[in-house]
């Protein structure tokens, strides 16, 4: 099994500022039957409400200091944390035992399809 | 008038406008000047480069709209008092390509970045031909709580019978006090004595909030129910930010998850900066009764210029201090505590709200009951609102949301924001920080 | 690792006795009393002729803390989250410094107790004013 983390703003195409990946992007990534959710500073209520409004039924949504309880809660071989952010993705994702992956890095991983990216 | 060479001489007004002092007794202009019109520019998370949404353009906007909503006539509008600083923490980047698209679309100032990074009088009456008898421009520092005293004064001292108030603020790529100094790896020896410790801008307040806790047995989690009749507020605020562009609530929960910042201050303890411009329209009582909207009378304008004796004001210097502010601004206005049908304070950062209405002693509250007094109904259709704007909690940070939803309340004109267990009569408004602040005192009616 | 420091005009007594391994305090004959940060005038009676340093014992209490957990400056994001403290005086409770508290674990500081100042290098070898927990093991 392998589990995916969305950072949201700067990283998917309804971040705040926009990022590269689309939500169809995640649609499809949930679909390969991964474990996807987010991890954004976002309110959780919000990143639900947002995941729903897309129709995704993601498997967590967490503040971005809860990587460590996500890796606790899912048994996965591997699990990546995708933002755009050193300080505020990488670092902590590396610290919780997460692969870092950037936008354009996720695109280009073996468990997505091309032509998900926002033009 | 000689628009750009008046402007051009323009000055922030001295100390002695501010009503700082104790004992000064009735403010002398107490009801003689009112503010009548309201224009707020769109929100936005930072600037997309367009002309129209540089901090000129969106200046631009809420001035004319706040002419616009008074009803008067350009022509008349003789003064101007504003903030020519409008940065949220972000400058334009050294050697970065000067944005001459935007720079070349309005009249400029010998400064390429004014009406980008920052925005003088000069640059404001260049670019609005329409303003042919402004003959007084001030500037108020800092934010419009200090600029709504500046014109208050000086419409009550008869500089100006027709003012426009303004404060606008830019915001660029890149994080938040992550550029400058931050970055390299020497520090000058002043600034090193606080800055080397990287306490991020919350620091003080996080700590004042810890004693507080301390002393009176409070703890954080008693903080959510404000933080989420902010946002609430906020949310039906259609000029903010969260209003336009991210409907999100902040529960409890989501509150209590938030990652700390500097502990006891978390993420939704921080407002977010963003670019918006607003302005007001003050007028004398007598003009005032003759335009379209219904005049909001100021009963006085107070401030605190209080020092710590070190390097942040500890809880007995905060409590000493808001104590003694509210007496300025209950002795300036003629009013007690009794007579606030609401409070506007500020709150960024939330966790100092309680500090400055403990201090006006709202609705009896003494010092450390503010949080119990959060867990009671502190909404706006209660008897006791607590930051019916949403302040820069609910709407972004800008410092003057409490101002506008003041003049609104007032008038009757807050949208589904309106409070509805009281009657919007006299309220009391400013900030930013409990030690250094500027404060207004509204009213329906002239005293 | 904190950020390094260019000592300028107003604080280079404070830098060069911390290199010394000393701690002074700027000090307004006039009014007796210590003032910090420094200024070019005394903040109680404005005269700027009347300051000078004064080396005092280095001892004081932990008046107060947070845990920064997002700082601003980057050499000190590898450490996230850290103390940073509220130290008082020993001679003048109302003058405060800041410290990292080295040796006492996040977020378990102790308010009150006492502390002792030690030099801590920076990242360009200037050594600044740090505080440990009295008795505490180096
Ligand atoms: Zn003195």
């Amino acid at each position: 099994m392998i589990l995916v983390s969305f950072d949201i703003d700067g990283t998917l195409e309804e971040g705040d500022p926009p990022g590269i990946l689309t939500m169809d992007f995640v649609r499809q990534v949930k679909g390969e039957g991964l474990l996807v959710g987010s991890c954004s500073d976002r309110p959780i209520s919000a990143q639900r409400a947002l995941w729903a409004r897309h129709g995704i039924d993601v498997d967590f949504a967490v503040s971005k200091h809860m990587l460590g309880e996500v890796k606790a809660s899912f048994d996965a071989e591997v699990y990546y944390h995708i933002g755009d952010r050193e300080d505020l993705d990488k670092r902590p994702a590396e610290q919780a035992g997460f692969r870092f992956l950037w936008p354009h890095e996720a695109v280009a991983m073996p468990w997505t399809k091309t032509g998900s990216v926002r033009p | 008038m000689a628009r750009g060479g008046r402007a051009a001489m323009s000055t922030p007004a001295p100390a002695s406008v501010y009503r700082s002092g104790e004992g000064l007794g009735l403010w002398e202009h107490r009801g003689k000047v009112a503010a009548v019109g309201i224009g707020h520019s769109p929100t936005a998370r930072r600037w997309d480069g367009k002309p129209a949404n540089s901090v000129g353009g969106i200046s631009l906007a809420a001035l004319r709209g706040a002419i616009e909503d008074s009803g008067v006539d350009p022509a008349d509008v003789d003064g101007l008092v504003m903030d020519p600083t409008t940065t949220t923490g972000a400058f334009w980047p050294q050697g970065k390509p000067l944005p001459w698209d935007a720079i070349n679309a309005y009249e400029r100032t010998d400064d390429p970045l004014d009406g980008i990074t920052r925005l003088s009088a000069e640059w404001m009456l260049k670019n609005m031909p329409e303003l042919t008898g402004v003959q007084f421009t001030r500037y108020g520092m800092g934010c419009m709580s200090s600029a709504i005293c500046v014109a208050a004064q000086a419409v009550g001292d008869g500089r100006t019978h027709t003012c426009l108030v303004l404060k606008s603020w830019h915001n660029l790529e890149g994080r938040y006090y992550q550029g400058g100094a931050n970055a390299g790896n020497a520090i000058p020896g002043s600034s090193a004595i606080r800055s080397l410790w990287g306490t991020p801008a919350c620091f003080g307040t996080a700590v004042q909030f810890a004693e507080y806790c301390r002393k009176y047995g409070k703890s954080h989690d008693m903080m959510a129910p404000f933080i989420e009749n902010s946002r609430n507020n906020g949310l039906k605020f259609p000029e903010g930010y969260w209003a336009q562009h991210r409907p999100e609530e902040i529960t409890p929960e989501d509150y209590k998850a938030a990652r700390w910042i500097a502990k006891p201050a978390n993420l939704f303890d921080n407002d977010m900066p963003i670019m918006v411009s607003a302005a007001y329209l003050f007028t004398t009582a007598e003009r005032a009764r003759q335009l379209k909207q219904k005049p909001v009378y100021i009963l006085n304008h107070a401030s605190s210029r209080t020092r710590p004796r070190s390097l942040t004001p500890t809880l007995d210097e905060v409590e000493e201090d808001t104590a003694r502010t509210a007496r300025k601004i209950y002795e300036g206005a003629g009013i007690t505590a009794a007579d606030l049908s609401f409070e506007n304070m500020y709150d960024g950062f939330a966790l100092f709200h309680q500090f400055h209405i403990e201090g006006l002693g709202y609705r009896g509250i003494k010092f450390g009951e503010a949080l119990d007094f959060y867990q009671t109904d502190i909404s706006i259709g209660g008897p006791n609102p607590v930051s019916p704007s949403g302040g820069n909690i609910g709407c972004g940070r800008s410092r003057f949301w409490m101002h506008t939803d003041c003049i609104q309340q007032i008038q009757r004109r807050a949208s589904s924001r309106q409070v509805t267990g009281v009657k919007p009569e006299v309220a009391v408004s400013g900030g930013p920080m409990p030690l250094g602040g500027n404060f207004t005192v509204w009213s329906s009616t002239p005293g | 690792m904190k950020q390094g420091v260019d000592p300028d005009d107003l604080t280079r007594p404070f830098w060069e006795a911390a290199n010394e391994g000393r701690l002074v305090i700027q000090y307004c004959a006039d009014c007796d009393r210590l003032q910090h940060p420094p200024g070019r005038t005394c903040h109680a009676c404005g005269s700027g002729d009347t300051l000078q340093w004064r080396q005092v014992s280095g001892r004081g209490r932990i008046y107060n803390y947070g845990v920064v957990h997002d700082c601003p400056i980057r050499l000190l994001q590898e450490d996230q989250p850290f103390n940073a403290a509220v130290v008082t005086l020993e001679e003048d409770p109302g003058i405060q410094m800041y410290s990292h508290l080295p040796g006492t674990p996040v977020d378990e500081v102790p308010v009150g107790e006492a502390v002792e100042v030690v030099f801590e290098a920076t990242a360009n070898g200037q050594k600044v004013p740090e505080w440990r927990v009295a008795g505490a093991q180096r």
